[in-house]
């Protein structure tokens, strides 16, 4: 325990984290058939894939912890164990594909931005869905018997048919890294370029966690790159030298995942979570400002705010038994430090607040002063 | 990084109401195009007052402990940023949240903006966009040791509302800031003195 506090490591999230790459390690040997079907010469991307494993599902888990994020991941997890998941199943299928596939929220935020994200995105999930399951040994290709110019599919170390190298089959399954690296490449120097022109970026970007993860992704899709390069244009040369390089970025990649801006392709998820909380509430209704009387806060928040308050020990912001600080609107609670502000300064606003006013004999239609 | 020895110091009962700041603070370049300062009537069936909000960059910042996603953070020299974009996801907590109301959550964008102190302008030695054209004053940047000497009422880092305590590093004019602010609702309800 005290190498754990020394680490500043969570003992929970830690256990979690353990039994995770434990249950993805099970589902490699098992679709490697107790490892039979493992490449030796991807065993560094798998170790390295492990680690990153363990290293994000440790922080993903403590994320969980946060007061805030359980708020939401309690919500979530009583909406997957309530048979009504099956009713919002559809819907859900429908924001996957609008805030995780096509990403549009990035869209109305930047379409420059969009652009670049879109092409780093896809391309990199391009990228896995093909590294992913060669390294787990779930796919593997090899010489059709002893027929030197067909190729044999083997999936999770059954046949999964052939073809012959010279077919586009063939040409799709062995280029397809180099579309993605293409892609990855183009994405990262029009981020490189944006955030060169914008003066916000600029001001705020940091290079460790905004620029770096662009590097890193540029040297693995070159390295990745140059592979083809060597193998097809120059009969092979420095081929083991590039592949050692590939790897490498690779490993620094992967190793660097848990730690980076890498991190938010796990979290954005919850977005799909919110976005049906958010409709939850709208259908139970909003409630008023006890300042202005105006709708403003939703009432699932409302009360799930309140217990959030209370766990991080917020609770003292009561004006009274009945009125929370939750209870005024944004609005009302900028116009309050502005009142509380004149009452500080006597009422000097108003030069003339200790004139009384009568009430006029005639009802003014323009106030609501009596 | 923004000195430490630059204090932001606003004084509502100054505002003019001409909306200056709003259009200056909308040509920043961390939120082009979209002002992140707040321009409130008190009560327009009263009073022509008018009061702006800009972040009072809390101490401890309600708004980054009640964000799910950990997407608001706090730079060294105080100042609270707006939501990491890669991390927002639009749940709103921070702005039903924030003590003084000041994050704009946009729907659709998915995405938390709120006053960052003009970071890309404060980071290099300039005024925030809003205090370099108030015409009254009732926004202010200046260097911490000028204030004093400037006005009669002086800055107050401190606000309390119920038992809960907040620190700012934004301050509000006062003239007597040895005493936190408290911020009670009851001002809400009897029409505030106007
Ligand atoms: S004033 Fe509101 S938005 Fe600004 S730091 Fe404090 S809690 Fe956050
Ligand atoms: S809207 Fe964004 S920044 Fe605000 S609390 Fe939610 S996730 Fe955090």
């Amino acid at each position: 325990m005290r190498l754990l506090d020394q680490l500043d490591l969570e003992p929970r999230p830690l256990i979690r984290a353990a039994l995770s790459t434990a249950a993805l390690g099970a589902l490699v040997a098992l679709g490697s058939r107790g490892g039979r079907w493992l490449d030796p010469a991807l065993l560094g991307y798998l170790l390295a894939t492990l680690f990153a494993c363990f290293g994000v599902s440790y922080r993903y888990w403590s994320w969980l912890e946060r007061p805030a994020t359980d708020m939401y991941f309690q919500d979530t997890l009583r909406r997957f164990l309530s048979p009504r998941v099956l009713l919002t199943l559809p819907k859900l299928m429908l924001l996957a594909l609008d805030q995780i596939f096509l990403q549009r929220f990035i869209e109305k935020r930047s379409v420059k931005r969009w652009g670049a994200h879109a092409l780093i995105a896809w391309g990199c999930l391009l990228g896995f869905s093909v590294t992913i399951p060669l390294v787990f040994g779930w796919v593997r290709f090899t010489s059709a018997g002893l027929d030197p110019n067909r190729y044999e599919a083997w999936l999770f170390g059954f046949p999964a048919g052939s073809f012959p190298l010279g077919s586009p089959v063939a040409f799709i399954t062995f280029h397809i890294l180099d579309l993605a690296a293409f892609m990855v490449i183009a994405g990262c120097t029009l981020a490189f370029i944006r955030r060169l022109h914008d003066e916000g970026d600029a001001a705020t970007q940091r290079f460790d966690l905004d620029l770096l993860p662009l590097l890193v992704l540029i040297a693995v899709s070159v390295t990745g790159l140059l592979l083809t390069v060597s193998e097809k244009w120059l009969g092979g040369r420095n081929f083991t030298t590039i592949a050692f390089m590939h790897e490498l970025t690779v490993i620094v990649m992967l190793l660097s995942l848990p730690f980076g801006k890498l991190f938010h392709i796990v979290q954005r998820p919850a977005q799909l979570g919110v976005t049906l909380y958010k409709a939850d509430g709208e259908a139970e209704g909003r409630l008023p400002c006890k300042g202005c009387g105006a709708l403003f806060i939703r009432a699932n928040q409302r009360r799930d705010l309140e217990v959030l308050f209370k766990r991080l020990d917020l609770d003292g912001a009561r004006h009274s038994p009945s009125v929370h600080h939750l209870d005024l609107c944004p609005k009302c609670k900028r116009r309050l430090m502005a009142l509380a502000q004149n009452q500080r300064l006597g009422g000097s606003f108003d030069p003339f607040h200790d004139v009384p006013i009568y009430a006029e004999p005639v009802a003014d239609p323009t106030t609501f002063r009596s | 990084m923004v000195g430490d020895d630059f204090g932001f110091y606003i004084d509502p009962q100054r505002c003019i109401g001409c909306r200056a700041c709003v259009g200056a603070c909308a040509e920043c370049g961390t939120h082009k195009g979209r002002p992140m300062i707040h321009l409130d009537e008190i009560d327009r069936l009263v009073s022509t007052q008018t009061t702006p909000t800009v972040c009072m960059h809390c101490e401890d910042p309600i708004c980054a402990q009640v964000c799910p996603s950990d997407a608001i953070k706090r730079s060294e020299d105080g100042v609270v940023h707006s939501s990491q974009k890669p991390r927002c996801i639009g749940c709103q907590n921070c702005e039903l949240s924030c003590p003084f109301g000041v994050p704009i959550v946009f729907s659709g964008l998915e995405q938390m903006m709120k006053c960052d102190l003009c970071y890309d302008r404060t980071s290099e030695g300039h005024k925030p966009m809003c205090a370099t054209v108030c015409p009254s004053q009732a926004l202010l940047f200046v260097p911490k040791h000028q204030i004093s000497a400037m006005r009669q009422n002086q800055p107050l880092n401190e606000f309390t509302i119920g038992t809960l305590k907040v620190r700012t590093r934004t301050a509000l004019m006062v003239p007597d800031p040895g005493l936190p602010l408290h911020l009670d609702a009851a001002l809400l309800m009897v029409g505030g003195g106007f």
